[in-house]
């Protein structure tokens, strides 16, 4: 009876042996570190954790309200969750154009100095006593820019959360009935903004 | 699916606004060509596509315009 011939000697023949194991091993761990980076990646990529914008809009004139809702479509298109906070001069912008509400007389003085709806905003700079708001919008329409009236409406598609501060409102005296129609609006304070926009990776105040 | 869009004499960021709506209705695989002429667009799509995972087959100069190949993933 003879044994197998040798090739190599046995020592070297187990030292192969088990460098072949180590081998076999660190190929394992590193397809599993690879699969493992895959799950990490296809989670980022907004499977499992969406990103999110938060928008304080504080301002009330056309242009702050341009660059608002360009941030807001363009995240959502990017397939962000987008919250916007409107507050102070930004709740006034969002006035409807007419609605009747039962006010008392100094909410009414304010009423007369507060834009009548989003067509009427003016611009923070250049108003020139609304002939400036009047050449933006000629200027965007030439530029294929989306008018805000637009970009309210696709906001609204593409599902950004829309929240206004009651705070604002009441100084303001404004009344629910007077704002924009949008599909589940909230009325909130501080703290809801706050606990939206905490885990949240952008957040500017406009 | 092959789909197209045409984006052209619109600015940011309605063509990427544009393309968000049209793919989210597109069943995984389809593929869309957009046509842009947005300055910004090379490189927002490119970003778009980065960022929301989808694929971008192709960006071309065409006279006057840009065409871009997506496929949704």
């Amino acid at each position: 009876m003879s044994a197998a011939p040798h090739l190599v000697s046995p020592s070297l023949e187990s030292r192969l042996a088990a460098l072949e194991a180590e081998m076999r091993s660190l190929a394992e761990t590193s397809l599993a570190q690879a699969a493992r980076l895959d799950t990490t990646s296809e989670l980022l990529r907004g499977t499992g954790q969406q990103e999110k914008l938060s928008l304080i809009v504080f301002s009330g004139s056309l242009d702050r309200l341009i660059a608002a809702f360009v941030l807001a479509t363009g995240a959502a298109a990017m397939g962000m969750e987008v919250s916007m906070f409107f507050t102070f001069w930004g709740t006034a912008a969002l006035r409807r154009e007419q609605v009747h509400v039962k006010k008392t007389l100094l909410e009414r003085m304010f009423g007369w100095m507060l834009p009548k709806g989003v067509k009427k905003l003016p611009l923070s700079q250049m108003n020139m006593a609304g002939g400036g708001p009047a050449m933006i919008r000629y200027v965007m329409k030439k530029n294929g820019v989306a008018s805000v009236e637009e970009m309210i409406e696709l906001s609204k598609e593409l599902g950004v959360e829309l929240n206004v501060c009651t705070m604002s409102m009441d100084l303001l005296g404004m009344k629910p009935d007077e704002l924009i129609d949008y599909p589940g609006r909230t009325f909130c304070g501080v703290a809801k903004f706050l606990e939206t926009a905490a885990p949240g990776k952008i957040t500017m105040f406009l | 699916m092959e789909t197209s869009l045409d984006a052209r004499g619109k600015s940011c960021p309605l063509p990427i606004v544009l393309i968000a709506k049209a793919l989210r209705v597109a069943d995984s695989g389809a593929r869309m060509t957009v046509q842009a002429d947005d300055r910004a667009f090379p490189e927002d799509v490119r970003a778009w596509c980065r960022k929301t995972g989808n694929e971008l087959l192709s960006l071309d100069n065409k006279p006057g315009y840009y065409e871009a190949v997506i496929r949704k993933s």
